[in-house]
């Protein structure tokens, strides 16, 4: 099964270069495309999350995206080293009905049809995303 | 990857044209434009998202950041969108009962008043 790893470092200017990667990796793949604007979703909210977690931690520590197409789903796996997240509770995020890890997770769990998130006992933290076709 | 912001006032609505993505790396431009805006004095904004061709997450945090901040006034914030796959985003995430959604620029400023 064709498989595609990306590695960019945990700063926010490089969420967009996996978005348009796998954006075209699933157009490859006959995605229609608003499965394509969903994944588009799915992924940026789960790099972000790596990203914020990242440039509070450990700026620039890298974040590991593996895309897999098997027969019948698309399976996409984002790793960082950030273990759980720890977002700052500025005034943005203090709403708590729709802080913006609230949204995140209703969008990661709306956008794909499978999710999971694990932090392993070394502090990788998987994020898998799974894509019918 | 920029995100194009032009505001313009008319009578008394501050109107915000994004252009672009908004993402964890853009957002940060938007809230910025956003609080300078209410800091001038505008309190009843309309952020017109028809040019936009993404928004996340963080983008939906600096909208309910800005709202917090110009009812804080006792003013208003209203969106502009008419995209499928923009107005999706808020309703999965419940906003769409949080913001004033319109089709136009002019339907919100004339709401609004």
């Amino acid at each position: 099964m064709p498989s595609v790893e990306l590695q960019i470092p945990a700063l926010s200017p490089y969420v967009g270069v996996v978005r348009l990667a796998l954006a075209a990796l699933a157009r490859g793949a006959g995605l229609d495309e608003e499965k394509v604007d969903d994944l588009k979703i799915a992924v940026s909210e789960a790099c972000s999350r790596a990203v914020l977690a990242g440039e509070a931690e450990d700026p620039g520590s890298p974040v590991s995206v593996t895309w897999t197409d098997e027969a019948d789903r698309i399976v996409i796996e984002i790793a960082d080293r950030s273990g759980e997240p720890s977002e700052p509770t500025g005034s943005d995020n203090s709403l708590s009905f729709s802080s913006r890890a609230v949204m995140s997770e209703a969008l990661l769990r709306s956008l794909v049809d499978g999710y999971e998130s694990t932090t392993a006992p070394d502090g990788t933290r998987t994020t898998r995303l799974l894509i019918n076709r | 990857m920029e995100l194009g912001l032009d505001v313009r006032k008319v009578d008394s609505h501050a109107i915000v044209d994004v252009k672009g993505e908004i993402d964890v790396y853009t957002a940060p431009k938007l809230r910025e434009k956003l609080i300078e805006l209410v800091s001038e004095g505008s309190y009843d904004v309309i952020v017109n998202l028809e040019g936009v061709d993404f928004l996340d997450s963080t983008g939906l945090g600096v909208l309910v950041g800005a709202l917090k901040r110009v009812k804080a006034h006792d003013g208003s914030l209203a969106l502009v969108c008419t995209q499928d796959k923009i107005l999706k985003i808020f309703k999965i995430t419940g906003l769409t009962k949080v913001f004033p959604i319109h089709d136009t620029v002019e339907a919100a400023s004339g709401a609004a008043t």
